[in-house]
């Protein structure tokens, strides 16, 4: 009888691991408040839903680099709504579920392929940054360099540009991607492919300072790009993302799922390139099975012919219209950070919305 | 036989001492590009927002640490901070040099900070053409790292801000960054202090238009740059090393000038001088830039690199005269002030901006002559001025060199008419001259090329398990090239021993014999004739 139970809470256990096996949960370290605002208490690596093991230990061991991880997080998602801002799905989060996206990304889809290339391109982004700013010692690049301590840096300096980001976003990002199957590895390649967006798009900077400020001595160091650019990059990769089939190959620990390209006559993805092996859903009807919210109610562009225009947006339905009486702000005269002084005018819209 | 030992020795000799020369110059290259680290380093460093909450700011003498047991308190973004209400003048963005748990090294040398400034588009807030940022700065230093903060220097500094907006300016565009050059914050001439930090105001004040239109600034980044301490341990030794070969040499070579009878003539001075401007390069006095305080070791460093382009410049302009084996009587410094004056006034002018530039940094390290539009001008000129000085020199350097060639030519042509031993001889001569024009074009074809290559590549090539510095195989060869240079110069160029001294007779050498040909360095001038000289009247005599 005890076996039996064993038995049933194990499977109980495997059944929800299985649910929530392609769902980062730890996203929802982005949406709480606490996590990423600075000054309050430490974040306690425990109270963070999701973690598996090892990403618990990498949090208890790096506790101070946490907070960047959830601000990057936080950065892929705005970077994702800004991306996707006109279109049907609208990397739209929902508060109060621990499975922020909602039931979207359990699909092996584009849409998953983005939002995991990107959050994971945010940690690393968020976590380089950090660095920069000092907040944790552990970016350094002491343990590059042999010899005691500190003696490194005096002898070759060290210019951590963005590898120590890449590799926290590795760590801890792909830590729960190790499972034998396919929407695994699928995670895995997206993820990867985030991080090599950042160090696809670092740009040179140089500066001369030789004998009277010449050339004669120059030092060049390599910067992060702005996350809108990477965002920019990722969405064309969204674009162009290569659908996969999933194989399944007999191997000494058991079964492993592998993707394949499936379209052999195009390019084979590189290692920058999204992939996808399941087919979106079209995002027009509310479908609580696969997470669309519809676009019902949705304001559209009326005079564009894009995704973003009111035919491809409301699916067809047709779109009401309305007048709105605004009041803006207007005639700003614009201080340097927290202080703007206007007018305030009142402006006529017309919006439209789908039916 | 008098005249310099180029003139005396054996090609079998001559090739001896070029190989050596050769091997000191591959290990020269090899110690920079596998000892040595790169000659500088690059640190990021992202300024942290801290909210002064003293409200008269500019009283309190308050540092704001970015992180540590006393750091500030911190707002992540100006969202933040305008939902909080903190005025921009409470804001002060905070760096701390190094990063946590690194310490500077007066092995540093020095240190330049460059600013930059990440500014979001916004449609209805953008960068005023001509916008100047004035950033209110100040810099402490510490010894200890719980200890207090020193004052070491604060200014009210302008920048201009040039920045350009690439993509199309829409309101789909707005939160891009602007691509906003580089600026100059600051140059340290000395890392003398274990910890550094900076606290950077941007203060608004509407009645005075400061800080208006400047755009959605949303974070300060900056850029250290040091020397590496392994580049400067590896440099020092050098410089070490090469003073006393260089001052041995130098003291070998004088001596030999004052044991001849006859004064020096100007081409011996002219290299002696070039040696003393070597060996006041080479002097390790940056060695005292480890235990003391001294921050214009930067401005002393250009000058001596001044004085020696210089002397080199001038040396070659001399050299190609007193081999233009034409007539003329020369050896005297004033014939040469047409060729030497562009190469003293572009010096002088570069002198003039490496004070205003340097020289101002020593009191105010935030002063760059760049920031404003009058110092622009005037350092535009300068530069200019010795740009232009500079083409005036290659001018005639070419056209002198141009000028030697053709008389070598020209004496060639009637080397068939000579006997054999004469011929031979004199085409030895041509040779071993042609050679050391050679080997200055080799060196300075070596300089640029090696100067191409460090401004090309990104600094290190591996092979296999080996990185190579190129930047820094760069520095020690061409510093190593040129020592070897001077060296060899005095070397070969010094009187030949072979029984020097002993002939004071017929010093007039016009047409003292049939025919034309001579082949006459001053270096054998007043000394008497040459070798070959005296070989002409033998034979005429015969």
């Amino acid at each position: 009888m005890d076996l039996y139970l064993v038995g049933y809470i194990m499977c109980m256990w495997l059944s929800s691991s299985r649910v929530l096996g392609g769902y980062p949960i730890w996203w929802s370290l982005a949406l709480g408040q606490q996590y990423t605002s600075l000054g309050s208490q430490p974040i306690l690596c425990g109270s963070i839903p999701g973690l598996v093991p090892k990403q618990l230990r990498f949090c208890r061991n790096y506790i101070e680099i946490m907070p960047s991880v959830a601000e990057g997080v936080k950065l892929g998602i705005q970077e994702c709504q800004h991306q996707f801002r006109g279109r049907r799905w609208n990397c739209t989060t929902i508060k109060d579920n621990l499975a922020i996206f909602g039931p979207v990304l359990d699909k092996a889809t584009r849409e998953s392929a983005f939002v995991h290339a990107i959050a994971s391109a945010g940690v690393a982004f968020a976590v380089t940054r950090s660095c920069a700013e000092g907040t944790s010692t552990m970016c350094g690049c002491d343990s590059h360099h042999k010899g005691p301590p500190g003696e490194g840096w005096k002898w070759g300096g060290c210019s951590e540009d963005a590898e120590f980001g890449v590799l926290v976003s590795r760590e801890f990002a792909d830590a729960r991607e190790n499972r034998p199957d396919a929407r695994s590895a699928m995670n895995r390649h997206n993820n990867e492919a985030g991080r090599m967006t950042i160090l696809e798009n670092m740009h040179l900077r140089c500066k001369c300072h030789g004998l009277s400020g010449s050339c004669e001595v120059k030092t060049c160091w390599w910067a992060q790009p702005d996350f809108r650019l990477l965002g920019d990059y990722l969405k064309d990769k969204y674009d162009s993302a290569s659908e996969m089939v999933v194989e399944k190959h007999r191997e000494s620990r058991g079964w492993v799922e592998t993707l394949r390209a499936k379209y052999a006559f195009f390019k084979h993805p590189t290692e920058r390139d999204l992939v996808y092996y399941e087919g979106s859903p079209n995002f027009c009807e509310p479908n609580p099975e696969t997470g669309s919210f519809g676009t019902r109610d949705r304001v559209c562009n009326v005079s564009s012919h894009g995704i973003e225009g009111c035919d491809l947006l409301c699916c067809g339905r047709g779109h009401n219209t309305r007048t709105e009486k605004r009041k803006e702000k207007c005639h700003c005269i614009f201080h340097w950070c927290c202080y703007v002084s206007c007018q305030e005018c009142v402006r006529v819209y017309d919006v439209h919305t789908c039916k | 036989m008098a005249g310099a030992i180029i003139e005396n020795m054996s090609t079998k000799k001559l090739v001896i001492v070029g190989v050596i020369l050769l091997l000191f110059q591959a290990f020269s290259f090899m110690v920079g590009g596998l000892i040595a680290p790169s000659p500088t380093t690059a640190i990021h460093y992202m300024a942290t927002k801290c909210v002064d909450n003293v409200k008269s700011h500019y009283m309190s003498k308050k540092w704001f640490m970015p992180w540590g047991p006393n750091h500030c308190d911190k707002v992540r973004d100006f969202d933040e901070a305008t939902a909080k209400k903190i005025e921009a003048n409470n804001i002060v963005f905070a760096v701390h040099i190094p990063m946590p748990n690194k310490e500077m090294s007066p092995w540093f040398q020095f240190m330049l900070v460059i600013l930059q400034f990440d500014i979001a588009f916004k449609m209805y807030n953008q960068i005023e053409d001509g916008a100047v940022v004035t950033v209110d700065v100040g810099l402490a230093y510490r010894d200890d790292s719980l200890g207090e903060w020193t004052e070491m220097a604060h200014s009210i500094e302008q920048r201009k801000l040039s920045c350009n907006f690439t993509t199309p300016k829409t309101i789909d565009n707005e939160g891009r960054y602007y691509e906003c050059d580089l600026m100059p914050l600051m140059e340290l001439g000395c890392v003398f202090h274990k910890y550094y930090l900076l606290n950077i105001r941007l203060p608004v004040s509407d009645h005075k238009k400061v800080n208006r239109g400047i755009g959605e600034i949303k974070d300060i980044r900056l850029v250290g740059i040091h020397q590496n301490g392994g580049f400067t341990k590896v440099w020092f030794a050098m410089k070490t090393f090469l003073t006393p070969s260089i001052l041995i040499i130098m003291i070998w070579y004088w001596r030999r000038i004052t044991m001849m009878s006859r004064p020096p003539v100007l081409l011996e001075k002219v290299i002696f001088a070039l040696g003393i401007s070597m060996t006041f390069i080479n002097i390790p006095v940056e060695w005292f830039s480890v235990g003391f305080e001294w921050t214009w070791m930067l401005l002393f460093g250009d000058i001596r690199q001044g004085i020696f382009y210089a002397m080199l410049l001038s040396f070659w302009i001399i050299f190609c005269g007193e081999h233009l084996m034409d007539q003329m009587e020369r050896n005297r410094f004033s014939v040469y002030w047409k060729q030497v004056g562009p190469i003293v006034f572009g010096s002088f002018c570069l002198f003039i901006f490496d004070m205003c530039e340097r020289g101002v940094q020593l009191t105010n390290p935030f002063y760059s002559i760049w920031a404003s539009d009058v110092g622009t001008e005037l350092a535009m000129a300068f530069i200019i001025v010795a740009g232009i000085c500079a083409c005036l020199y290659f001018l005639f350097l070419c056209f002198m060199v141009f000028q030697v060639f053709r008389n070598i030519s020209g004496k060639r042509t009637s080397l068939p008419a000579m006997t054999k031993a004469r011929r031979l001889h004199y085409e030895g001569l041509i040779f071993r001259f042609k050679f050391l024009m050679l080997v200055t074009l080799a060196c300075a074809a070596m300089t640029v090329i090696f100067f191409i290559i460090s401004q090309v590549n990104e600094g290190h090539w591996h092979w296999g398990d080996y990185t190579v510095q190129v930047n820094s195989a760069f520095f020690t060869g061409i510093y190593g090239m040129w020592n070897l240079y001077v060296f060899a110069l005095m070397f070969l160029y010094a009187p030949s021993h072979k029984r020097y001294g002993d002939e004071q007779s017929s010093g007039d050498q016009v047409g003292n014999s049939g025919e034309d040909i001579q082949l006459t360095t001053t270096i054998t001038h007043v000394d008497g004739p040459t070798e070959v000289y005296k070989m002409m009247r033998k034979e005429a005599q015969e």
